[in-house]
Order: structure tokens, then sequence, then C-alpha cells
């Protein structure tokens, strides 16, 4: 599913050159749930910001699906993106002025798809995470686990391919924190690849392979059994 | 998508209500001025669209010299149409000649003084298009007895009554048989009659009228061929005015032109001296302009507040990206919702307009014609919503959409220092203009109060004014003034052709000076009291007066611009000759100079008058005595009725003479007022939101530096600051710019006021007063908030 080769990011402010990613080579199977760790600026979120096509890379390959993605322009980028990648954030990043169904139903607005099959789909990804019954509520009215859900039931309601999930437990209690990891593994059951950044090695236990960061690179990787 | 859009917007609408509230109301006002303004324009340039055969329709006009400018004079004999229609009877299909006259029309017992009647050839129906409710066109008028009544004044006579058949008393001497009647004239016609008689009626008493080519008495409008080039027909006009006026032209020393004018071009003609109404492009094109500005202040207001709230915004920019949004469907999106807002204002307009039409209308001084059926009312509405929506959209939109999704996600997106350089642009903007206005107002309040107080050079005041407008008054004039100074309360009265500020004929002179020139002086032809009854200083010589037999027909006095003109000081003048080359036979002996005094407006500079004893009297001026002028008018009334029995007894007084000159100029005063202030609420209004959004970004700053000891003061100055120096600077940019569009206004007046650094010192100060007190109020607020609350904000 993905492909990486010798991938380059530089930050450059006036007086500082930062390289976030040097050379980072890596590749991850359809189906797979891998996790990326590392100390804090190490590059994983720049990393997960390129693999969610939300960012370009300064120099090396990114094969996505089969597709050299690394020189797409924003159209194409996003055009990829909403067909095939759901996020989950640390922060949830619902917008507080939609309802729990309005922003669950907004990927498939952007995918163009039906009203009455919006309605369809949103009914039931919010059943699957178990917040039907909040559908009307606004985020701010809800627990911190359950804008989670509602996160992870925006992220999947498209069907995506490829779930990229930003320390999606960090703002949770175990109890809910936990929670969300199962909904994941669920997924990833079904066939939905997992790429996830987290600094709990808890949560990290729950994927097949951890990739450990430094420095923009990758030093370890450690195959779950 | 539209939905989630509008939803959106909806809720960040409630959500944000002051932004929401002062975008609107911005909005509102500058679209609703916007609206007022075009229904104005609307209605003035469609003058005169209406006649059907309108664009084969062109007024005839000669051109002369007056004073080396060059003028039209609407004026043409009655000789004209025939001469006209025998010489080019290929190109001409028909002649219409239109006389506006006062008559004293009476039916019964009521008899009327009527302003607006208008003596005109039988074709006038059928050239123009002013519509007939009873009556054929073109038959109505070939009667030379008829008379066609506009509705409402054949409700002033006949009431319920059939008006048709009845039968008008025309001055006391002829019968009139009404034959039809007319729809009320359009507001939008310069032409606006209330009974229109045969001119057929004028030929038994005044037949020199149509034979002599050299008079002023009508105006002469002529409905060309269908597709025929008028460029063609007045070049063989040269010709013609050869033919007819030859001799006329070799006497007076000057000639003439003739011209079509358009009948389309006529009401815009500037400074055409004709009764008929005009409008003032210029004026138009300026209210326009400001009306526009004042809308583009609100749409900057929406531009400075959306994307000073632009943060705020960004983590859904962001997320909308991440789920697959291009850039292309967010700029969309925020358009739209500009857009809304455009729109509700827009709604919101159209209440207000309605709402302020009585106001409007009584300001105007003319009803304007309904707006909510006219089609281009809306085209006007679309187009608005449109320009505003994309206007005040498009540069929030464009930066929204260009926000990295990461940043955004993250929180740590700084609006960088671009966004604040062009919010504190537009704030500059915005108090460039208003400051213009202001300045403008300052200055046109000075001018017209140093014109309302300069000294006329005559006593204008406790002077009644009485036209002679009609015959038996005019043929009656001196046992009229000699019973009038039986009147104890009466000081003087005279007689004359022009009261001052009113109309002076020029005419061509010789002179002792140099024979051989022709000077074209302005005169006023009266009696032996003039310079009596007006206060007038003489500098030299003596006053006209009755103990010289002479007088009247051998001396005449000239002002002192006169004497200039011929080359004399006032004191050499006395005894020269002159002569009036077309009224007078014999010369005329300068008896003395008078001191000179504005006869006409303050916008003209003085000209040569020449002051003759002449029986042209067209008016009387009464000075009166007593401080109290009711008992002195009802006896001025007594003597009135007994002279011109029948006649509405009509007066005025010489001070409100000289308003009526600079009444296009109050309007100016009082349009700018309100637009100025208009102009700079708007700008508050947006820098109050500004100001109050400013105040809560830096609620911790404020609450830091009080902990670390700051005074209120200090906090006070330092949020003002930022948001005073923008305002600051656009009313220092105003300064060139009032300077320059009021000094060129100024130029139009002959007497005018200097610039002086207090005007625009004052201008400033009032802006940045309105402004400081916006700011404060915030910031104020601000620095007195407890520092511990604002601390735990974060």
């Amino acid at each position: 599913m993905i492909k990486i080769k010798d991938l380059e990011k530089i930050y450059r402010t006036e007086e500082v050159e930062t390289i976030a990613l040097n050379k980072l080579s890596m590749e991850v199977k359809d189906g797979e749930f891998v996790a990326v760790m590392g100390p804090s600026g190490c590059g994983k979120s720049t990393l997960l910001n390129i693999l969610g096509l939300l960012d370009d890379p300064d120099a090396g390959s990114f094969i996505f699906n089969g597709i050299e993605v690394a020189k797409f322009n924003e159209r194409k980028r996003a055009d990829l993106r909403k067909h095939n990648i759901g996020f989950v954030f640390q922060s949830f990043n619902l917008i507080d002025e939609l309802t729990v169904f309005e922003n669950v139903e907004l990927p498939l607005i952007y995918t163009g798809v039906k009203s009455s099959e919006r309605k369809k789909r949103v009914d039931e990804v919010l059943d699957k995470v178990q917040i039907m019954h909040r559908r009307n509520h606004y985020p701010q009215q809800l627990s911190g686990g359950q804008q989670q859900r509602v996160a992870v039931a925006r992220a999947v309601v498209n069907k995506p391919k490829l779930i990229l999930a930003d320390e999606p437990t960090g703002n949770l209690d175990s109890h809910n924190g936990n929670e969300v990891m199962e909904m994941l593994t669920d997924l990833n059951e079904q066939g939905t690849t997992i790429v996830m950044v987290t600094h709990s090695e808890h949560d990290a236990r729950y994927s097949h392979r951890i990739i450990r960061m430094l420095d923009g690179q990758t030093v370890l990787e450690n195959i779950m059994v | 998508m539209v939905k989630n859009y509008l939803l959106i917007a909806i809720k960040n609408f409630r959500k944000q209500k002051l932004f929401s509230l002062i975008n609107i109301l911005g909005l509102t006002i500058g679209i609703t001025c916007c609206l007022l303004l075009f229904l104005f324009i609307f209605n003035e340039f469609s003058y005169d669209k209406f006649h059907k055969n309108g664009k084969d329709i062109y007024r005839i006009m000669r051109v002369g010299n007056l004073n080396g400018n060059r003028q039209e004079i609407p004026y043409v004999s009655a000789a004209y149409a025939p001469a006209l229609m025998n010489d080019f009877p290929d190109v001409i299909e028909k002649a219409v000649r239109v006389m506006r006259d006062n008559d004293l029309i009476s039916y019964n017992n009521i008899s009327f003084n009527e302003k607006n009647i208008y003596l005109a050839d039988s074709d006038f129906f059928s050239v123009f298009s002013f519509n007939l409710i009873r009556g054929n066109p073109g038959t109505v008028l070939k009667d030379p007895n008829s008379i066609v009544v506009t509705e409402s004044t054949a409700k002033k006579y006949f009431g319920n009554e059939d008006p048709i058949g009845k039968i008008l008393q025309f001055n006391k001497s002829q019968q009139l048989k009404v034959t039809g009647i007319a729809k009320d004239v359009p507001v939008n016609s310069h032409l606006q009659f209330d009974m229109v008689v045969p001119l057929e009626l004028l030929k038994s008493s005044r037949p020199d009228w149509f034979t002599n080519f050299s008079l002023n008495t009508l105006f002469t409008y002529i409905q060309l061929k269908p597709n025929t080039d008028p460029a063609l027909l007045e070049k063989q006009f040269g010709g013609f005015m050869d033919k007819y006026l030859g001799n006329f032209f070799k006497e007076i020393g000057q000639k003439m032109e003739l011209i079509a004018k358009p009948l389309n071009k006529i009401y815009f003609a500037a400074n055409a001296f004709d009764s008929v109404k005009h409008g003032n492009k210029k004026m138009v094109y300026i209210f326009m302009s400001i009306a526009l500005l004042i809308l583009l202040i609100a749409c900057m207001n929406f531009i400075n507040l959306s994307t000073a709230r632009a943060a705020e915004r960004s983590k859904e920019v962001g997320l909308r990206k991440v789920l697959g949004a291009v850039k292309k469907q967010l700029i969309g999106q925020f358009i739209l919702e500009s857009v809304l807002f455009a729109t509700l204002a827009c709604f919101l307009s159209i209440g207000l307009t309605e709402l302020l039409m009585p106001a409007y209308t009584h300001f105007l001084g003319y009803d304007l014609p309904s707006f909510l059926g006219n089609p281009w009312f809306y085209v006007c509405i679309a187009g608005i919503i449109t320009a505003v929506g994309l206007l005040a959209g498009s540069y929030p939109a464009i930066l929204l959409s260009s926000f990295s999704p990461i940043e955004s996600l993250k929180g740590v997106l700084k609006v960088g220092k671009k966004g604040t350089s062009f919010r504190k642009v537009l704030v500059v903007f915005q108090f460039t203009v208003s400051v213009i206005l202001i300045i403008c107002v300052v200055v046109i309040i000075k001018q017209m109060s140093y014109i309302k107080n300069t000294d006329l050079g005559f006593n204008k005041e406790q002077t009644m004014i009485i036209r002679f407008d009609n015959y038996d008054i005019a043929s009656k004039g001196h046992q009229f003034k000699n019973e009038l100074l039986s009147i104890p309360a009466v000081q003087d009265v005279s007689l004359m052709s022009g009261e001052p500020g009113g109309f002076h004929d020029s005419y061509p002179f010789e002179a002792e000076a140099n024979p051989a020139e022709k000077y074209l002086f302005n005169t006023e032809f009266t009696d032996m009291d003039f310079v009596k009854t007006l206060g007038l200083k003489i500098i030299a010589g003596r006053d006209l007066s009755d103990q010289f037999g002479t007088d009247s027909l051998q001396a005449a006095l000239i002002n002192r611009t006169a004497a200039v003109k011929l080359g004399y000081t006032p004191d050499q003048a006395i005894g020269k000759w002159i002569f009036n080359t077309i009224r007078d036979s014999i010369k005329r002996t300068i008896v003395g100079v008078v001191e000179d005094y504005h006869f006409a407006s303050l916008k003209d500079p003085i000209n040569p008058l020449v002051i003759s004893p002449g029986k042209d009297n067209r008016l009387a001026l009464i000075k009166i005595k007593s401080a109290d002028p009711g008992p002195v008018i009802n006896n001025v009334r007594k003597v009135y009725s007994s002279i011109a029995p029948g006649y509405p007894f009509e007066y005025s007084f010489l001070d409100e003479r000289f308003d009526q000159l600079y009444r296009a100029e109050s309007r100016q005063e009082s349009v700018l007022s309100i637009f100025s202030i208009i102009a700079i609420f708007v700008a508050c209004l947006g820098l109050f939101g500004l100001a109050s959004y400013t105040t809560i970004k830096r609620t911790k700053e404020v609450g830091v530096r009080k902990v670390l000891g700051s005074s209120v003061q200090n906090i006070v100055l330092l949020l003002s600051k930022d948001l005073l120096k923008p305002v600051l600077l656009g009313a220092l940019i105003a300064i060139p710019i009032g300077y320059y569009a009021m000094n060129k206004w100024l130029q139009s007046f002959a007497y005018r006021i200097e610039f002086q650094w207090w005007m625009f010192a004052l201008a400033i100060g009032i802006a940045i007063t309105i402004a400081l007190l916006t700011v404060g109020v915030q910031a104020i607020k601000a620095a007195l908030a407890n520092p511990v609350k604002s601390l735990r904000t974060e």
C-alpha cells in the first residue's frame, strides 16, 4: 500500500534549518497495522502528514497504491486523499458548529455522495461506534471518548483503505483510550490499513509492527507477535 | 454541499453575533445609500425617454457669445418655426413652438394665477408623447380657443364634474373650451405644464412676435423625418440665419449660430438659462461615487473582520482540507458566506429604503416612481449582491483557503504580518474617505456662511418683491407705486426690470471711450428711486432724479466695474456718453457711478451694469419701515387687489431671493453632511469590531502587564495606539485630496473663502475623536478587567 524511499523533508525558517525527515524509507503493506513511535521532534508527525497527502516531501519517492504521489499537486492529493484516507487526531478536530451527524457526513459531501445515501451511511457508522443516540448533539456536548468515537466514525464513513491516527488516545483516559484502540483493531481486522503515531507503548501493542524513529530516520522495527 | 455551507454560515453568524451585526449593519447602510441613489440616478437618466418620437426631436437653439463665453440660448422668436418648415420641408416633419407663461384662469368664481401654462402649436401632443386621457392628440388644440388641462388641474377647477366642454376664462378676456385632459406630466420630463393653450391665441394681440426674428420668446422643437442626420440640417443653418437675421447681426455687431439640440440632451444641459427642469450630471456622478465609497467602506469592514477572525476558522479550514476539500471549494464556501451576508443586507436595505422613501422624496422635492415595479431595480439588487459578495468575500476566502491544513489543525497558524498590514491599509482607506468628506462639509459650510454674510453692497432687509405678472398690474405700475407710497410703513418703492439676484438683460452698448467698440453690458431699467430703495452708494456724480427733466431719456448710472471697463475712474466717467444700440434712439450721459453691488449670484464676478430710467418694469421692490411686516403686507395686498382685481396677490422677500440662488449648494451641503456622517459611522463600526477583537486577543498580554505593574492609562494607550495609527494616516492622506476637491468646488464661486489650516485640523480632529471614543471604550474595558480573570482565560 505504501512504499517510501529516501524521503526528505526540511523545514526552514530565517535562522534555523530543521531536518524533519532524513532519507527515510519504509513500507506498509495492505491490511497492516503499524505504530510509529519516537521522541518529540523525531519527525513522526511530518511522516504522517506526508503519508496523509497533507504535505509534500522535498525529495524521495512515495508510492501510494502503486502510484508515485510525491510530486502530486494539491488538487490531485486532495482527490486521492478524500477517497482513500481517513484521519483520527489526538484533539478530535470536530467542527464545533456542526452536529455529530453533520460532522460525520462531511467527508461524504466532499466525495459527492447523494444525500439519501449519505444519511444511510452516516447512520450506519454512527451505529457501529455506538454514538447513534447522540447524532444531533454538538461536539462540546460530548465527553472526550464520545468525541473521539465520532472522529473515528468520520474517518471510516468513506470506507478508506488507509487510516492515519495521530495519537488517537492522547487526550483520553485509559478506559476510553482502550475503547478507541479496540475500534481501530476491529477496523484493521476488517481489512483497513492503519498507521498510528503514538507515545504509548500500551497502544503500540495493538499494532502488528512498531517503527521507531529518531532524528528523521527509522532506527528500529519491532514485529509484534 | 451548498446546504452544508449555508448551515455553517448561519451557525457562524449566530455564534459571532457582534461581528455579524457589524457586518450586516454596515452593509445595510451602504446598500441603502446605493439603492436610494440608484433610484435618484435612474430617474435622472430616464428624463424625456418616454417620448415615442424622442430620437427625432430636437430643440432649436441659438449660440451666442456672452462676455467671451459660448452661451446656448434656448429662446427663439416665434417666426423661426414657420421659416424652418418653409426652408427645410424635406427634412423637418413638424415644428412645435412652446411658450411658458403665467396667466389668470377663472372658472365661475374661482381664479388662479397659473404659472405653468404652455402656449403651444397644435402639434404639441402629436410630437410629444404626453398621454391624453380625453381628446385626440392631433386635433385637441386645433381650435384657437381650446385648452387642455392635466388631470389634477381639472380637479382643482371642476372637482368631480366632467371637464370636457367647460369654459375657462383666460386673463379675464378670452373664453377657452376644455377639449382634452392630459395625464399629469411625469416627473421625468423637462417640460412641465398644468395647461396647454394654442399659441394662435396670441396672434391678434402680439402680431410682431410672429414676424420679428430678433425676439427671445419661446422654445421651438422640431421633429425630423425618420433617419435624418441632424448634422446635415445644422450645416444649412448658417445660410438660414444670414437670410433672416443678417441685418440684425450687423446692427448688434455679433453673429449667432443655430443648432439642433437632441431632446435627450436638454435635461443635462449645463448652465442653460431656460425655465425648464434641469439636472446636474456632475452632481449625479459625485453622489454616485460617494454612495459607492460608503458601500466600499462597509465591504472593507467585512474583509477586516473576516480576516481578523481567520485564525478562529482555521481549524475548520484545515479539517475540510484533510477531508478532501480543494481550495476552489473553500473559496466557494467563503464567498457564499459573504453573498449570504450581502443578500440579507439587501433585504434589510429594501425595507429601509421603503421606510426612508417619504423623507427622501421630501428631501428631493419630488416623487420618485415606485421602485418595486421597476425591473431595473432588481437587476441593481442582483448586481449589488454579486459585487458585494465578491468584493467582500474574495480576499478573506483566498486567505482562509490558503491555510496549510497541518498548521491550522495544530493551532500554530500565524495569520502573519501580511494580514495585519492589509487590514491597516483598509482602515487607512476608510478614514481617508471619511476625512475627505468631513473636509468637504467644513469647507462648504464655511463658504455658504461666507456667502450668506457677505455684504452684497445693497440693503436686502425688509424688502418685498411683487412681480408684474399680469397685464393689469404691469400697465398700472406707476399708479401702484404711488398708492403704495401713501402707506405710512412703506419707505420706498422702485419699479425695475430685474431685482438683485434676478435676471438682468445684456445689451450691446457704444461708448464715448471707444465709439468703434461694442460693449456687452448688463442692464437695469428702472425709475428714479432705484438707488434709494436698494441703499446703493453713489461714488461719483449724482443719483437719477425727476428734478432733471431730461434724466428719463438722457441719463444713466453705471457701476464701478463698468467705469473700469470703459477705462475711466468713477470721476472721469461723469459726463461721458453711452448708447444702448437696441433700446435707445439717443445717447445717454453718465450722470453718476454707483459702488459695485452683487446684482447676480456670488458665483459670478460683478459685471458691468448700466442703470437707466425705462418703462420695462417687471416688478416692484417695496422697502418697509416697520419691524413687523404683517400689517404692511395686508395694506399692500389691498392696493394690489384694487389695481389688479381677480389676480391672486403673491409676494416674496429679497433676502429669500438670494437664498434661492444657492439652493443647489445648500442641497450639496446637506447631502454631503449626511454622507460624511454615514461614512464615518460605518468606518467606526468596523473599527469597533477590530478593537473588540484585538482586545480579546490581547487579554492575556493585558493581564501579564497589569500583574507586572502597568497602569490602566498605559494599557489604554497601548491598545489604542495600534488602531489609531492607520486612522491618523488616513486623515493625513485626506488633506491633499480634500484640498484639491474643494479647491475645484470653490472655483465655481467668483467670491470665495481661503483655505485655512484649521479646516483640516477640525476635520482630522473630528475623525480622530470619534475613532478614539470607539477604540477607547474597548481598551478601557480591557484595561479595567481583573488581571487574575484575564490570565485564567488561557
